[in-house]
């Protein structure tokens, strides 16, 4: 799966707390996120497309390219289903 | 007892000052006056601190908080600076693009539009005046901008029927989240309610229709929506239990569990001027008084759902039987559940008193 480059949807705010757990934050809800999750949507930029944001987070973590493509493919087309990310 | 977490939401209720007189409002049937309004400096003191809780979503809500125009962008930016969440809840009417650019510009994420109708006759009969061009304008106008947007249409009788058009007026319009809220009797809502209690055949259709609706418009509309108390099994979970996640800052200062909370009578709420939000969240009677599980009486102590319905709602429990500890009488376990199966035998339509300072009561 490669698409065109994504971001955030409209209205949708990414936001660290200090004491570094990662939140999507939308119209009247928060979305708790994960680590991986967390780094994925940082690196969505408007710009980069998916396959740009798998090798970033290959330079980063030591793990099978195979493997963090899958889990970063997945995660977007969950994020996508859900409208938090859009083209 | 258990552990009190921070809350993660605040409604700020700028006034209760409206140019429309929507029947179904939830506002306090006395208005309170404008000169009992915070001002700006307590307001964003009330921000402050409320970030300093853990809050992450702020809301600006009334009344319509637009008549506050400067004061808005103020406390917008200030939330913004914070980290927080900003929701706009307005009818819509003020809300031009001068203003709309300001906001988004100190950080607005989200605007919330109500309509009366998705047609003109119909809007201006619930609204009391005709200000259907100057809201389409206003959903037109965020739509093209770059912050969330949800309509909101609160269905009742007078306009239920209108449903599936208010529907495709927003599929015409391109608007992707919709809120579509069934009435709750509370404030002017309550005062008129022989007038706006929906008939069981509409309640029936409207869960159809929407359910339709979600199936046909699936990635390109979200349908938010919720049975209409009065007429399922259960109670709602009304604000995830009372001072649990959220809290109100109402006009002239008071600290709330929920918008409707001034309809206790029963119970003294602390006041921004001379409290603070820490202080009213952790140690308040009226916070602590319904939360948890603690307080709650039988058939609410020994029910499974005791933690999935938190009991009801404490303002309905006290609208409907005088005693806000009550077990919420729309639970068909509550003794008093023959109260809520009488209101909802509609009779023929009722006139309604419109939402003005010369219906209010002093």
């Amino acid at each position: 799966m490669s698409s065109g480059s994504r971001r955030l949807a409209r209205g949708v705010r990414f936001r660290r707390d200090p004491d570094g757990s990662a939140l999507l934050l939308v119209p009247e809800g928060i979305v708790s996120l994960n680590e991986t999750a967390a780094v994925i949507l940082e690196l969505l930029d408007g710009a980069r497309d998916d396959d740009e944001i798998v090798a970033l987070l290959a330079k980063r973590y030591d793990e099978p390219h195979a493997t963090l493509a899958r889990d970063a493919h997945a995660l977007l087309a969950e994020f996508s289903l859900r409208g938090l990310i859009t083209q | 007892m258990n552990e009190i977490r921070g809350p993660l939401s605040l409604l700020c209720e700028l006034t209760y000052r409206c140019n429309l007189q929507c029947p179904y409002c939830y506002n306090p049937i006395n208005l309170g006056r404008a000169s009992e309004e915070l001002n700006l400096e307590k307001w964003l003191e009330v921000i402050d601190q409320a970030c300093a809780l853990g809050i992450r979503q702020i809301g600006f809500s009334g009344g319509e908080p637009t008549l506050r125009a400067l004061d808005l962008i103020a406390l917008t930016k200030r939330a913004t600076e914070h980290g927080a969440y900003t929701n706009l809840i307005t009818q819509g009417t003020f809300l031009d693009e001068a203003l709309l650019e300001s906001l988004i510009a100190v950080g607005l994420a989200h605007v919330q539009i109500s309509i009366q109708a998705p047609e003109r006759e119909l809007a201006a009969l619930i609204a009391g005046t005709d200000v259907y061009d100057r809201k389409l304008d206003a959903l037109r106008l965020v739509a093209r901008k770059e912050v969330a947007l949800t309509l909101n249409y609160v269905l009742h009788r007078l306009n239920h029927d209108t449903l599936p058009d208010a529907l495709a007026f927003a599929e015409r319009e391109g608007i992707r989240r919709v809120e579509i809220a069934n009435v709750q009797f509370y404030g002017w809502a309550y005062r008129n309610r022989a007038a706006l209690m929906p008939t069981r055949e509409q309640v029936a259709r409207g869960v159809e229709i929407v359910t339709q609706a979600r199936e046909r418009l699936r990635g390109k509309m979200e349908i938010i929506y919720v049975l209409p108390d009065y007429f399922e099994e259960f109670p709602k979970p009304c604000m995830h239990g009372w001072a649990q996640l959220a809290m109100t800052v109402a006009p002239d200062g008071r600290i709330l569990p929920c918008p409707a909370a001034t309809a206790i009578t029963t119970l003294t709420f602390p006041n921004a001027r001379t409290s603070s939000l820490h202080e009213a969240w952790h140690h308040s009677p009226s916070f602590t008084a319904y939360r948890g599980t603690g307080w709650m009486p039988e058939p609410c102590r020994s029910c499974e759902r005791k933690e999935v319905d938190w009991g009801g709602c404490r303002c309905q429990a006290f609208l409907l039987t005088g005693d806000a500890g009550a077990t919420d009488p729309v639970c068909v376990k509550s003794e008093r559940h023959d109260i809520v199966t009488t209101l909802r035998e509609t009779g023929p339509h009722a006139a309604w008193a419109p939402r003005r300072p010369d219906n209010a009561a002093r």
